[in-house]
């Protein structure tokens, strides 16, 4: 390699800009298509993310894939919610350990901005899963800057209905889909929108949750439009 | 060493106010008790030199109690029976030893004896001590039964009285007299400070480390505060408990200002001393671990809302998992097979749905969720669950048979059938 000095100082300071880039660059895979269309290849962690449902059992379902593809075998996954009505045992055939995982309720909602935030800034804590309402601006700022700094990955919840949160690093609405005839009902199908992504575009894929991965279904053309398509290929 | 009891005699008290002076009293000796209904016993045992000697600590407490504007007499002596009469009936109010002498010219009330045993033994002419001494043994318990030789033996040290403390001394225990009044947090957290450090210290030679720590903080008007603390996991880090204590300071309302501190250690575990290890990056600061998250959130919101999840021998949903406070003893969980196929949320009590198509002996066909209506388009089940006959709860529904569906919308949602035919929403899956 030539020794340019004035090279490498350029490569320094590129380097420096890049950096900014890096701080998400740590990633966890969701399933192959969806990290190909994302900048990092993959979901980054240590940031906040949204997840909508129509459904909010949709929403919890694919937060905690991605919590528990986090948590591995030894991290603490944190639930924090308004109300006791998750079912721990549903979560089981999402690859979720209960051993790992701590369930927080409180009513008050500034107690519940409190505990996400406390637990976002624990660097034993892999993930948070909060079902948060009405954060404003500065609130979720804030939450973010604890993520990034501690590495915490939040997975924060909602009605696909409710008003989104400021600032996070990407936003994904998750739809129950109808299944196949005799499909399971631990296997269920789901329409993913990445309704925002900072750094990228937005996408939708259709997924299965079968054998402890993510399967994309390719959409099924109708016969008119493929018989079309055959003749213009 | 000879065991010392200061008996506190308060006519004058009313009985609501003497459960609290129980309380109060708790800064000369952890081992206190309610004595009847009108007195407090305290075992001084190993205690008065902390106040200069027994003198100055009965003069201190018949002082304060004074300045809170109550009149108590106070004695001290070997044996709860002495102590008791001689607040009652005594001249001399700390006595060594000389038992017979101080005890016999008092009057038979003096040995604690129903009212009537008195006034049998008064009619008898047996006014003192002494005249009841020189009955013979077996005529006195012919006549009165045993509680008045059982009262005599007690007083003569002849039989054994424990005292039952209103609560079990804790095992360790620290104590701080202020000079001036203490009005200001700060202040408070300096004395807390080295108190934690006088325990701290004592709890690592044993090996123990704390689950329960209690600071009693006295004010100088003789009403108290307590600030509790509990951890999940036992702990000795004087950082780690200064954080959880200093959420609880600031709710301390000081009035006229504090001037005793107690700490005590309500519960303790074995807790073995960490290697240190030479590479900083391997040891996690106590304030980042997982545990001291959990005392936080569990300081903050009270441990019932910070839980653990247990899977339970039980296949009714609501009896399948139990929040389990993370702070208790941690337990084993069942295992749970993977074909029973739960929802992801449940909807807890069930909710009540209108059934308008029906298979007969199968699912429905189209049902109604409030105005909602739903047309089913998958199903799975039945699953039968029957009721656990050694629980109340799960009778309310009979045998329920459930039933996954999916709707139309892509809706998948748990429903059942109880014993009466009546359908119910139970919970939603993803």
């Amino acid at each position: 390699m030539l020794a340019n000095p004035a090279l490498n100082k350029l490569r320094q300071q590129i380097g420096c800009i890049e950096e900014t880039q890096r701080r998400f660059s740590r990633t966890i895979p969701v399933t192959e298509p969806v990290d190909r269309w994302l900048p990092y290849g993959g979901l980054s962690t240590g940031c906040i993310h949204e997840v909508k449902g129509t459904n909010l059992a949709s929403a919890i379902a694919f937060s905690a894939i991605l919590a528990s593809r986090l948590a591995g075998d030894q991290g603490n996954i944190l639930y924090i919610a308004p109300d006791r009505s998750l079912y721990p045992l549903g979560l089981l055939s999402y690859g979720i350990n209960l051993d790992q995982f701590l369930h927080v309720s409180t009513r008050k909602s500034q107690d519940l901005v409190w505990t996400a935030m406390e637990a976002l800034r624990c660097p034993q804590v892999s993930s948070v899963i909060a079902l948060l309402s009405g954060l404003d601006l500065t609130e979720s700022r804030r939450l973010q800057l604890a993520a990034e700094a501690s590495g915490v990955t939040g997975f924060f919840l909602g009605h696909a209905a409710s008003a989104p949160i400021a600032s996070p690093i990407t936003r994904w609405k998750v739809s129950s889909v109808a299944g196949k005839p005799g499909q399971r009902f631990d296997k269920p199908l789901w329409t993913l929108d990445l309704l925002y992504c900072r750094g990228g575009r937005p996408g939708k894929w259709t997924l299965e949750w079968h054998s402890q991965a993510l399967l994309p279904i390719v959409p099924q053309l109708p016969a008119k439009q493929a018989a079309r398509e055959a003749l213009a290929g | 060493m000879a065991r010392r009891f200061l008996s506190l005699y308060c006519r004058d008290v009313p009985s609501d106010r003497l459960t609290p002076l129980v309380e109060w009293c708790d800064r000369y000796s952890p081992l206190v008790s309610q004595d009847g209904c009108d007195g407090i016993i305290l075992d001084i045992t190993g205690c008065a030199h902390l106040f200069g000697g027994e003198g100055p600590l009965l003069a201190d407490l018949r002082r304060r109690l004074r300045q809170m504007g109550m009149e108590c007499r106070g004695a001290i002596a070997d044996a709860w029976g002495i102590a008791w009469a001689l607040a009652r009936y005594g001249r001399k109010f700390i006595v060594h030893g000389e038992t017979a002498a101080e005890l016999d010219p008092l009057p038979v009330e003096a040995l604690r004896l129903p009212e009537e045993t008195a006034l049998e033994l008064r009619r008898l002419g047996l006014l003192t001590i002494a005249a009841v001494r020189k009955v013979p043994r077996r005529s006195l318990a012919a006549r009165f039964g045993a509680t008045l030789l059982v009262r005599l033996d007690q007083a003569f040290q002849q039989a054994a009285e424990p005292l039952t403390p209103w609560r079990p001394p804790a095992p360790y225990r620290a104590s701080r007299v202020s000079g001036e009044p203490i009005t200001t947090v700060p202040a408070v957290e300096y004395v807390l400070r080295d108190l934690l450090r006088e325990i701290c210290e004592r709890l690592e030679k044993n090996y123990l480390g704390s689950r329960h720590m209690e600071l009693a903080c006295y004010r100088m008007d003789g009403t108290l505060d307590r600030c509790k603390v509990r951890t999940s996991k036992p702990t000795r880090s004087i950082r780690h408990l200064m954080r959880l204590f200093s959420g609880r300071l600031d709710a301390l309302r000081a009035g006229f200002g504090f001037e005793t501190f107690v700490l005590s250690v309500l519960d303790v575990e074995a807790l073995h001393p960490a290697q240190l290890s030479l590479s900083l990056s391997d040891t996690v600061e106590e304030e980042a671990s997982f545990d001291a998250l959990v005392d936080r959130l569990g300081m903050r919101l009270g441990f019932h809302d910070v839980n653990r999840i247990r899977v339970c021998e039980s296949y009714l949903p609501e009896h399948a998992v139990e929040l389990h406070p993370a702070i208790a003893p941690t337990i084993t969980s069942a295992e749970w097979p993977d074909y029973r196929v739960r929802p992801i949320r449940l909807i807890d009590p069930p909710m009540s749905i209108e059934v308008s198509i029906l298979i007969p002996g199968g699912s429905p066909v189209q049902f109604f969720v409030g105005r909602q209506k739903h047309l089913v388009v998958r199903s799975e089940g039945p699953e039968r669950l029957t009721p656990e006959w050694w629980r109340e709860r799960g009778m309310r529904w009979g045998t329920r048979d459930y039933y996954r569906i999916e709707d139309d919308q892509g809706l998948r949602l748990w429903i059942f059938c109880d014993s009466s035919e009546h359908w119910f929403l139970h919970g939603h899956f993803a």
